[in-house]
């Protein structure tokens, strides 16, 4: 915080955050996750979209994402200013006032929610609201203080962007866009906890019922084996029901099985710096896994990639 | 007793920096609602489609 930004603030509530901390509001990162699972909702749909609609509904969906996300930040400054990875953020540091944060995100909440409404259909729009809701008040103001399976439940507002995307295309939710809402739903759970695990000691500053502060570490390890097991098989479903071909079958394969690996060594591994780099390492590649798989879907049914198996289910 | 009139108080000024910041701003924001005119312009002529032009005079 600037110190002429420290002697003026009581006077004048005007901040000078530039463009970039508004972006920053966003969750840039998380928004790309969003754009890429959308769009994989949306090309795995039965059916076609006029490519400027869905460059248009994409945009207002990860639009509606970042505010969601916005909104998430202005909730939860109190508690960003206590924990090391979030304290730069624009509000905890002083560059965004509170008040700005909170209409830029109610505005672009609305924006977003409007315009997909007009480009695409009312089942859509009405989605992307119910999404930011559940991440902004169910997730950010009840679930994320209150309980351990928080992020569990929280989970889901990631994983509705692909079936928003397929209600795009098709007006409608089917069993393609469930699968990879269970894919993403599955997967946050090893994704957050492994980070948990490292950022313990910040979680139980900001007070924030995490599993690894309230069942401890050891039960939280055992959980993300767990999750993983469940999830690995649950990616692969898409190549069985006919809209992943097989590239994608052994990618979701060979990566599900380095995802169930770095799990169990993130449960056998429980002391010092080896504990602290399996987390790192299930981190950093539960990202790489969950965009690898979202684009292998992309470029397979957008760019005739596509050599499919026998459909087995669906 | 005389009330006493409220303490008036002074915003202190904004430096050139933080003015700079702000016009950086302005700009920034000048072009999203640019790119939203043409976005919107362009969502229209796909979603009317060619009718845009049979309208009656």
């Amino acid at each position: 915080m600037s110190a002429a930004f420290e002697t003026r603030s009581d006077a004048l509530t005007a901040s000078t955050g530039e463009a970039r901390d508004f972006f920053a509001l966003l969750k840039p990162r998380v928004m790309s996750l969003v754009v890429v699972t959308a769009l994989t909702g949306m090309i795995t749909a039965p059916g076609s979209v006029h490519p400027v609609l869905g460059l248009a509904a994409l945009l207002a969906i990860a639009v509606g994402a970042g505010a969601s996300g916005c909104l998430n930040m202005w909730y939860d400054a109190d508690i960003d200013a206590l924990m090391s990875r979030t304290a730069k953020r624009p509000i905890p540091s002083g560059r965004v006032l509170p008040s700005e944060a909170l209409a830029f995100g109610l505005t672009l909440s609305v924006g977003s929610v409007l315009v997909l409404g007009l480009v695409a259909n009312a089942l859509s729009a009405a989605m992307l609201a119910f999404t930011i809701f559940f991440y902004a008040v169910v997730y950010s103001m009840w679930l994320k203080r209150w309980t351990p399976q928080n992020i569990v439940i929280g989970g889901a507002a990631g994983a509705f962007p692909p079936m928003i995307g397929e209600a795009v295309v098709t007006g409608d939710f089917g069993w393609h866009s469930l699968v990879l809402f269970a894919i993403i739903f599955l997967w946050t759970p090893p994704h957050f906890w492994a980070l948990a695990l490292v950022k313990s000691g910040d979680y139980a500053r900001a007070g924030i019922p995490m599993m690894p502060n309230v069942a401890g570490p050891q039960a939280t390890r055992r959980q993300i084996v767990l999750y993983s097991l469940l999830m690995a098989p649950v990616a692969v479903l898409p190549a069985l029901m006919g809209f992943g071909g097989l590239i994608y079958l052994a990618v979701s394969v060979s990566t599900g099985l380095v995802m169930i690996g770095l799990s169990i060594q993130v449960w056998l591994r429980t002391e010092g710096p080896a504990a602290t780099k399996a987390c790192w390492s299930l981190f950093g590649f539960s990202i790489v896994y969950l965009f690898l798989l979202f684009a292998v879907l992309i470029a397979e049914n957008a760019f005739g990639l596509m050599w499919a198996l026998p459909k087995v289910l669906g | 007793m005389s009330e006493q009139p409220p303490k008036q108080v002074t915003p202190a000024p904004f430096s050139p920096e933080d003015m700079a910041r702000r016009r950086r701003r302005s700009v920034a924001l000048a072009l999203v609602l640019g790119g939203l005119v043409i976005f919107f312009f362009v969502v229209t002529l796909v979603k009317t489609g060619p009718a845009i032009l049979n309208r009656p005079l």
